[in-house]
């Protein structure tokens, strides 16, 4: 019901946009556009630095070939159309794709775009030394040529179903050869002056960059459409905390847009009641989820704790999960931490809607009832304490995750609701910088995942499910031969969904991706070893007077902001 | 020196009282006074030295300060050369003052850690006198020869000078002005003894030379008396006697003055030997909260019925000789009014 | 004295080193990743190319000396190139960079000097005007109503943690009142009287409530001095000098009653420079306190190792200061 909304919200919005686009006078001709990301960029190098808050701020100045759409549909940016291969571009063994770029497309210096800076772009990222942050979207790439001044080949070394990675989407921009020609490799460091100010082909132009505190930008004189962007300068500032940042905008009125808003819905919704601006939300990919440990993670095992060679004593049994997952009120998770930007789900990969499974609904509804039923039937019996047992094991549950108030929030909420089915809890969390630090020598690590579940939220870059869901497979099981690296922290190991990542990597028809996507999400869903709980949704807020504005979690938030307007 | 006093009183003192308002409470109510000083009268003659004795505590320091008005005193007065300081405005105060000082206890403590002597010296006349620098330094100069201090360290810093030296400065900064009346409150109690004779000796020079008038409170009682003409005994808040030098160290008609006499060792050993020391039992009860009756009926060995009762009237029971005690007044009663001899100081009127 | 100050000087040089190793220890043992803040869509493997390309695959004893030469022998020299206009060597050293900005450190601490300076050492400043005179009036009347409001507003000051009156602050001025705003433009320039006023009302907020709680320490330790200094015999010395008031409290009792206090100041002025971390995110400062709070949330060691060792450095400093000036304001204490 909520999502429908969303969705007309968004609709009316898109219509709003671009009936104004129309209106507006021309370039520069709104003044000044002041934006807030409370995590300040450190740069403006995304290459160099992986994080959301640089992806986003670069996306005001370098571009991709095409970008994805608030609803997660490619679009064309710097080319006329998207190569598939249907239209040619898409060679049929799927190992090369070949982009044309438009006509008359410049860099904010003058000087013409060409496919040698896509080739310079793709050799500048996968530079051993230059320790590339979206090194991935590169994966299988085995050469990027230029045929001419306007085409681009990449050749990949395997067919690509989904052959979209390089130069599609806020990760993987183009930047200006000329200006990164003495920045590859080891040198990319040294460059400051081009990592704070890339020149780029997008609508703004850096003026002034103080790293993780304020940057500032022109209108790009030589952007492709000469009407936008409508703002002559714009102000990107950051420092402070989510909730002064969404002051800043519904309250004060000092600030036209306030990026991640993650602050109790209680007290954003009170700031929205001020009347100054609007609280808007998209939806991704992201899921807020428990990851069920079924390997033992008893302290006793010493060198073989939490490896796959001692399953862990009940968390393998699937009736125990589903009781667990029955037993969580979601709507009340949702409520209490995220509000509009959270819906219940219980699929871990729960968009695009082509992929989103249906079948595991059952878990929307509470139900306690049910869930101490299965606890019966599997064995449990209840103790004098309040907490089950079975052949002397009690049901008692270490329960991990990185410390965050809405996290903690959600444990104590989730403890009280399994203590009704009687099972025990133990909380614990973890700072965020060492739980999801990956550092081998560390135990609170989420790989290490020395607890019974542990929660966090994951999701996958622009639309294709295919890497993600191959996030478990048996191979990715961390373990002390893998220096505990993998993605599989729950240790789920089956041959049967081993066999569909590879199929996975085998098929072409989106049709039949789905239909392995969800056929996947289901086979995990089923196995208890995820308990999904939450799909979260990014939150930002815009001023009243601000139009144009387009939320969008498939790309950066600020995807199209050429066309975003002052409103009269 | 003392047929040369003249007769005339320079200060007189009426009933001076000091109470410290006692506070307690989260409000801080006034809960009590502690009666440091509390009803004093006497004079002291023009050119005299009036020792003033007494235990500590006893509110001898407290006098001092409360007739040089460094404590705005509760009740009386005090004339000054015929001004009354206690009840004088800031300003007319302040232009009084250059012709009462002090000399105080701690000559460490006393001068500000931060000044050079000279500026310590000079200070006052800055204050009080139109001089031009080139004159306050001849006076500076003039005053630390006077005081027998080397000229050469005015430029030093009091933590430079030993405790002799520093009293000298303290000496000499008092001097500045050319007072008429000094209190010297135990300017020598912080020295050593072989500083102290050097202290005592150049009071009495300078007393000689300048004509000055000592209040001179100590609580050695040897010392007043080879300094002091006329000696005040004060106890818990009140004089109980006060009567020439001669006459209260031979004949004392208080017991707390006895029982204070008592207890001055004697050089003679023959002496010393048969020296009866009134021993006196208790404490000193606490100014704030006074026996009734006589102060001293906690502790005196000769205390009787009426001392728990009445407070003893201070009066002069012989010519020049006062007295604030119960068994006095009985010897009066008998009518009994003995001559002493011994008594060869002239006595000023006292109304 | 001066051979007391070389000679504490020269002290100094060990001590700043075991300094430097610990902090270097501390940092590098803290279980922290520089790539533990990016999105988990970045598989390991990209970790373990960005984390060599940062250079953590040196040994620790490496590393240090690394940082020890780029900080003891390249900055300075880069420093002095800078002022002199000189070419030193080839001019091309490694300088201390930062992982998360990828530049000199030594850069992003100068962009960000001046608005912890306005907005840091202004606060003190106030906090001096404001704290001398409240506690000097507090203690010549103690117990007074002004001496018992004055307290109440220094245990405010001083239990209120600045992140709540920051709060308050914004939530009365900027919100209700929208007087001054909440947040702090660091790019803006004074050119001309209404930027001037403009840069006074973007400071206003920030520095009081850094003064506020400052003010509220000093003035406590303002009125504690001159209570200790108007009990003092020479207080009494100078009343019976028949000196007036205002210069029996201003000259003697003030100039004794500032030489702890003036200390106290002293050892607060490395604090300017580290910056107030809370009130510098509260008001979107971004200053020194915040550029410190991002390192460490990013673990963004050459950049914590740095600050963290200016700051060990300043503190040291102006230990030996303030003792220099305790001798200078006190002339009992001298130094051999």
């Amino acid at each position: 019901m909520k999502k429908i909304g969303f969705l007309m919200a968004a609709t009316a919005l898109v219509a709003a946009g671009s009936a104004h686009a129309e209106s507006h006078e021309g370039r520069a001709t709104d003044g000044h556009l002041n934006i807030i990301y409370w995590q300040a960029p450190s740069l403006l190098n995304p290459y160099l630095s992986g994080g959301t808050k640089e992806l986003e701020a670069s996306s005001l100045v370098i571009e991709p070939l095409a970008r994805y759409d608030e609803t997660g549909t490619m679009v064309p940016f710097l080319v006329d159309e998207i190569p598939t291969v249907d239209n040619g571009g898409v060679s049929e063994d799927l190992t090369t794709i070949t982009w044309t770029l438009s006509e008359g497309i410049k860099w904010s210096d003058g000087t013409p775009l060409t496919a040698a800076d896509a080739v310079f772009t793709w050799q500048y990222c996968t530079d051993p030394e230059s320790g590339c942050a979206q090194l991935s979207n590169y994966n299988d790439v085995e050469s990027v040529e230029a045929v001419d001044d306007r085409t681009i080949k990449i050749t990949f070394s395997v067919p690509k179903p989904f052959p979209y990675g390089p130069f599609v989407g806020a990760q993987s921009p183009i930047i200006q050869a000329a200006q990164f020609a003495d920045c590859l490799g080891a040198a990319a460091p040294t460059c400051t002056d081009a990592n704070f100010a890339p020149i780029g082909t997008g609508p703004f132009v850096v003026t002034d960059f103080k790293a993780n505190d304020v940057a500032s930008f022109v209108a790009n004189e030589n952007y492709r459409d000469p009407m936008k962007p409508a703002f002559a300068t714009l102000n990107l500032k950051g420092g402070g905390d989510a909730a002064s940042a969404a002051r800043s905008v519904l309250e004060t009125g000092e600030f036209d847009y306030a990026w991640n808003l993650q602050v109790e819905p209680e007290i954003l919704n009170q700031m929205a009641a001020a009347g100054q601006g609007t609280v808007v939300s998209a939806f991704g990919t992201s899921v807020e989820r428990m990851h069920v440990n079924q390997t033992d993670p008893d302290p006793e095992l010493g060198d073989e704790r939490a490896t796959v060679a001692h399953p862990h004593p009940f968390l393998t049994d699937p009736n125990v999960s589903r009781a667990l997952s029955l037993a969580i009120d979601r709507e009340i998770l949702v409520e209490a931490g995220y509000g509009s930007s959270g819906q219940p789900t219980c699929n871990v990969l729960p968009a695009p809607a082509i992929y989103a499974s249906t079948n595991n609904d059952w878990c929307l509804n509470y139900d306690p009832d049910e869930a101490n039923r299965l606890l019966d039937e599997a064995g449990w019996v209840m103790g004098d304490d309040g907490v089950r047992t079975k052949d002397g094991e009690r049901l008692s549950i270490l329960y991990q995750t990185s410390t965050n108030s809405v996290r903690q929030g959600t444990q104590a909420l989730v403890k009280q609701m399994w203590e009704e089915i009687g099972v025990e809890t133990e909380l614990r969390n973890i700072d965020g910088s060492v739980f999801f630090g990956g550092d081998p020598s560390s135990p609170d690590t989420f790989q290490k995942f020395f607890a019974d579940i542990e929660m966090y939220t994951n999701n996958f870059d622009g639309t294709d499910p295919e890497r993600y869901m191959g996030n478990w497979a048996c191979a990715e099981i961390p373990s002390p031969e893998t220096q505990w690296q993998g993605s599989n922290m729950q240790r789920f190991c089956s041959e049967e969904y081993d066999a569909l990542v590879v199929e996975f990597g085998q098929t072409a028809a989106l049709e039949d991706r789905a239909a392995l996507a969800i056929k996947m999400n289901d086979m995990l869903m089923n196995s208890g070893s995820i308990i999904p709980l939450v799909h979260r949704g990014g939150v930002s807020a815009h001023s009243n007077t601000l139009e144009g504005v387009l939320m969008n979690e498939w790309d950066s938030e600020l995807w199209n902001i050429a066309d975003w307007t002052r409103a009269e | 020196m003392s047929e040369m006093a003249p007769i005339k009183p320079l200060v007189e003192v009426r009933d001076l009282t000091m109470h410290f308002d006692i506070h307690a409470g989260i409000l801080r109510r006034k809960v009590g006074a502690v009666k440091a000083v509390d009803g004093l009268s006497f004079d002291i003659m023009e050119g005299e030295t009036l020792g003033l004795v007494g235990e500590s505590g006893c509110g001898k320091s407290t006098t001092g300060r409360a007739i040089l008005r460094l404590y705005d005193p509760t009740a009386g007065s005090v004339r000054i050369g015929g001004v009354d300081v206690a009840s004088l405005g800031s300003a007319d105060l302040r232009r009084a003052r250059p012709q009462m000082q002090m000399i105080f206890q701690d000559p460490q403590a006393s001068l500000n850690p931060r000044m050079t002597v000279g500026s310590i010296i000079a200070e006052p006349l800055r204050e009080h006198s139109d001089m031009d620098r080139a004159a306050r330094d001849v006076r500076v100069r003039e005053l630390m020869d006077a005081v027998g201090l080397n000229r050469a360290f005015a430029s030093r810093y009091p933590h430079e000078f030993s405790g002799g030296q520093r009293q000298r400065i303290g000496i000499a900064r008092a001097l500045a002005l050319n007072p008429r009346f000094i209190v010297c409150d135990e300017p020598i109690a912080a020295l050593d003894v072989s500083i102290q004779a050097q202290v005592v000796n150049l009071l009495e020079d300078l007393q000689r030379d300048l004509g000055l008038t000592y209040l001179f409170i100590s609580h050695d009682l040897s010392m007043v008396r080879h300094l002091a003409n006329r000696v005040a005994v004060m106890y818990l808040g009140k004089i109980v006697e006060l009567a020439p030098r001669d006459a209260l160290y031979s004949d004392p008609r208080h017991p707390y003055t006895e029982a204070l006499l008592s207890a001055v060792p004697v050089a003679d050993p023959v002496v010393e030997a048969t020296r009866q020391q009134i021993i006196l039992q208790g404490d000193v009860p606490s100014p704030a909260n006074p026996p009734k009756g006589c102060n001293f009926c906690t502790r005196c060995p000769k205390v009787m019925p009426v001392c728990h009762e009445v407070s003893p009237v201070f009066v002069e029971h012989m010519p020049g000789r006062f007295a604030a005690c119960h068994l006095i007044d009985e010897e009066k009663d008998a009518s009994v009014l003995r001559e002493n001899k011994n008594d060869n100081v002239q006595q000023g009127e006292t109304q | 004295m001066f051979a007391f100050t070389i000679r504490r000087l020269l002290f100094a040089i060990p001590t700043l080193l075991a300094i430097s190793f610990i902090i270097f220890a501390i940092l590098d043992l803290a279980p922290s990743d520089p790539t533990g803040n990016l999105p988990l869509t970045i598989s390991p493997e990209v970790r373990a190319q960005i984390r060599s390309s940062l250079g953590l695959d040196e040994p620790f004893p490496i590393r240090y000396l690394l940082w020890l030469k780029q900080f003891f022998i390249n900055e300075p020299l880069n420093l002095i190139e800078g002022w002199t206009g000189w070419t030193l060597g080839d001019g091309e050293r490694m300088r201390v960079t930062s992982w998360a900005t990828r530049s000199p450190v030594v850069d992003l601490i100068i962009e960000r000097m001046p608005q912890t300076l306005w907005v840091v050492g202004m606060s003190q400043v106030i906090a001096i005007v404001i704290a001398v005179p409240i506690g000097v009036i507090s203690a010549y009347k103690q117990y007074s109503w002004f001496d018992q409001i004055g307290t109440f507003v220094s245990m405010v000051g001083f239990s209120i943690p600045t992140f709540f009156t920051g709060l308050v602050f914004i939530v009365l001025f900027s919100v209700h009142l929208q007087w001054f705003p909440s947040i702090y433009d660091t790019n803006h320039v004074i050119d001309s009287w209404d930027s001037f006023v403009f840069q006074i009302k973007q400071m206003i907020m920030p520095t009081m409530v850094l003064a506020l709680a400052t003010a509220a320490q000093l003035s406590r330790y303002m009125r504690a001095s001159m209570l200790d200094n108007l009990q003092q015999d020479y207080v009494r010395t100078a009343r019976a000098k028949g000196l007036t008031e205002r210069v029996v409290v201003m000259i003697h009792v003030l100039r004794n009653s500032m030489i702890p206090v003036v200390t106290v100041i002293a050892l607060n002025i490395p604090t300017i420079f580290g910056g107030a971390i809370i009130t510098e995110q509260i008001f979107r400062v971004n200053g020194i306190g915040q550029l410190l709070i991002i390192g460490i949330q990013g673990a963004d060691i050459p950049l914590v190792q740095t600050l963290t060792f200016i700051f060990a450095v300043l503190i040291v400093l102006f230990n030996l200061i303030a003792d220099v000036l305790y001798g200078i304001l006190d002339p009992r204490i001298r130094y051999e």
